[in-house]
């Protein structure tokens, strides 16, 4: 059984269409990444998947509970993390766990077990009884984690886990994300990270305006777009109009000039790789450093959510192969 | 277990833990414990002032406009506060019914107004050397009013904004006029006939009377009447105010 499916899920919110009929399964144990704009429509997707929203038409099962028909049943199996970290500033962090895990049903004595191992996890044990409004704004986000593991759910919601975090509490809360995979926790995941993404999801789907872009494995979503494959150099000497001359070379679709390095994008690396060559020589030009790189999932989100110059075709393409 | 039996049981855990949550959030303050001691002694000011009753009579009115005032205003403040700060959203998430989160917020409300409806009685018995002449219709009145009127303020609450200030001016609009109606400045019958109509609609006009029954013997109502009319009233917030905060997801 899928841990989440979704068919056809819209909502409405008067005549703004924020999520239009999106369909899509993430399997039991899966990392599934839910990438896209600002208001493209990924908060309000994880409201109606966790219960927090109604839905204008379509449904949405957690592990075959319908959130709608059966929601409490559906809801008992998630942990959410929002975006925002929203503790209760007023409470200890120990009364926080401590509510959440009452929310969820627990005994006393799971309550207190699972609280003091989650705080031990995010290295908030040894101040387990100072009210949450001292926090730092990670130890917040970390408190916020424990709360959503509290009933140490089969299904993990995170809406932006790691946004705006210090290094230490984002290394924190990527290894935690990372030993719940492992252990068979479904993570579906919103991020504007996009390497996170790419480093931690076993698939991504994009949304853009409300309808899902492409959903596939991140190298996968890389391949299809053969024409953001590029060639990366670096010469020993600067010179006026290298641009331009490197934009005449064969097989070359763009040129971009990165620091002290030129990108050269095109479809078929080997052939730019034979041409670059011979025009450095051509030029008595010394290249110190030549890379060949594949598309980022960062320039495929671009292309697809149109945030940047690109290709109809190309979402096209995408599509009929993704979706 | 049946099934519904389980879903009571939590909905009622879900409750409690709700309202201890919130008692120990805004109800357990100093700030709000030393304002709510001090409204009942300043309402006395007001109405005995420049009057010629005994002051030993005032007290039933006062404890129903401090129960009222007790009871309704922290949860007006406190589901405004939060939405913004995004901690109903952890309610809304949890697998805890609407009327359980109603329930919860109600209740924490309740138990405060009660606890400050005690405080006052017992200060007012001393003060004013008066006596109680049914026990079991005060706890009654006590225990029914406030969680009446916290219900009402957490309907109230229901209204979809984070500014406090709109639910209050709403709520205002409302229990301000109770005041007037009810029986507690003006006694029935000395009102006009709509006015007494009117007064008929107000659950404060049976929280008043079944507190003076249980003072002093009199009352238009009778007792069982009156709490009727409370529980009736009650569960009708309840009802109302589940459906109005289902609604505010949509």
């Amino acid at each position: 059984m899928d841990a989440i499916e979704v068919i056809d899920l819209t909502k409405r919110f008067g005549d703004n269409i924020a999520v239009n009929g999106i369909r899509f399964r993430v399997r039991e144990g899966e990392t599934f990444g839910f990438l896209g704009p600002n208001g493209a429509g990924k908060t309000t997707t994880i409201r109606m998947l966790t219960g927090m929203t109604g839905i204008t038409s379509g449904r949405a099962l957690i592990h075959g509970h319908d959130i709608v028909r059966d929601t409490l049943a559906a809801k008992r199996l998630m942990g959410i993390v929002s975006e925002t970290s929203n503790v209760y500033d007023e409470l200890s962090a120990w009364d926080n766990l401590v509510f959440t895990g009452r929310l969820y049903h627990l005994g006393k004595a799971e309550i207190r077990r699972n609280a003091r191992d989650l705080l031990e996890t995010f290295g908030l044990y040894g101040r387990r009884h100072e009210p949450a409004e001292g926090f730092s704004k990670g130890m917040k986000r970390r408190l916020t984690l424990a709360m959503g593991l509290v009933n140490s759910p089969g299904v993990l919601f995170l809406d932006e886990p790691t946004s705006g975090l210090d290094v230490q509490s984002r290394r924190l809360i990527r290894d935690v994300v990372q030993d719940l995979a492992r252990e068979n926790v479904t993570i579906f995941l919103t991020t504007h990270d996009i390497e996170e993404a790419n480093v931690t999801c076993d698939r991504v789907a994009i949304i853009n305006q409300g309808t899902i872009a492409a959903i596939d494995a991140p190298e996968k979503l890389k391949q299809t777009f053969e024409s953001l494959q590029s060639v990366e150099v670096s010469f020993d000497s600067a010179r006026p109009g290298l641009l331009e001359a490197l934009r005449t070379l064969p097989q070359v679709n763009a040129v971009q000039k990165e620091g002290d390095k030129f990108r050269l994008y095109t479809a078929d690396p080997p052939e730019v790789l034979g041409s670059l060559c011979a025009f450095a020589k051509e030029q008595n030009l010394r290249p110190i450093s030549i890379t060949t790189r594949g598309p980022s999932l960062e320039e495929v989100f671009i292309r697809l959510t149109g945030l940047s110059v690109g290709t109809k075709k190309e979402a096209g393409e995408a599509d009929a192969g993704l979706v | 277990m049946p099934g519904w039996f389980e879903q009571i049981s939590c909905d009622l855990g879900a409750a409690w833990a709700i309202a201890r949550k919130d008692m120990k959030i805004y109800y357990i303050k100093p700030s709000i414990l030393v304002s709510s001691l001090l409204f009942p002694f300043v309402m006395f000011l007001a109405f005995a002032i420049g009057r010629n009753a005994p002051a030993g009579t005032l007290l039933p009115g006062l404890l129903a406009i401090t129960l009222l005032f007790s009871a309704s205003s922290i949860e007006p403040v406190s589901i405004p506060i939060e939405r913004r700060t995004k901690t109903f959203d952890r309610l809304l998430a949890a697998p805890v019914s609407v009327r359980a989160i109603v329930l919860g917020a109600s209740l924490s409300g309740a138990v405060f107004a009660s606890a400050i409806g005690i405080a006052t009685t017992a200060i007012g018995l001393v003060a004013f050397r008066t006596g109680i002449i049914h026990i079991v219709a005060l706890l009654a009145g006590l225990a029914l009013t406030s969680l009446c009127f916290s219900t009402m303020g957490t309907l109230f609450a229901a209204y979809r904004t984070e500014n406090v200030g709109e639910v209050m001016s709403l709520l205002n609009l409302v229990r301000l006029p109770l005041l007037f109606i009810s029986g507690v400045f003006i006694p029935l019958a000395s009102m006009p006939a709509w006015g007494q109509t009117i007064a008929l609609l107000s659950p404060l006009t049976y929280a008043h009377d079944l507190i003076l029954f249980a003072f002093d013997g009199t009352t238009l109502f009778g007792p069982v009447a009156d709490t009727a009319v409370l529980v009736l009233a009650t569960v009708l917030f309840q009802a109302v105010g589940a459906l109005l905060y289902r609604r505010s997801r949509e």
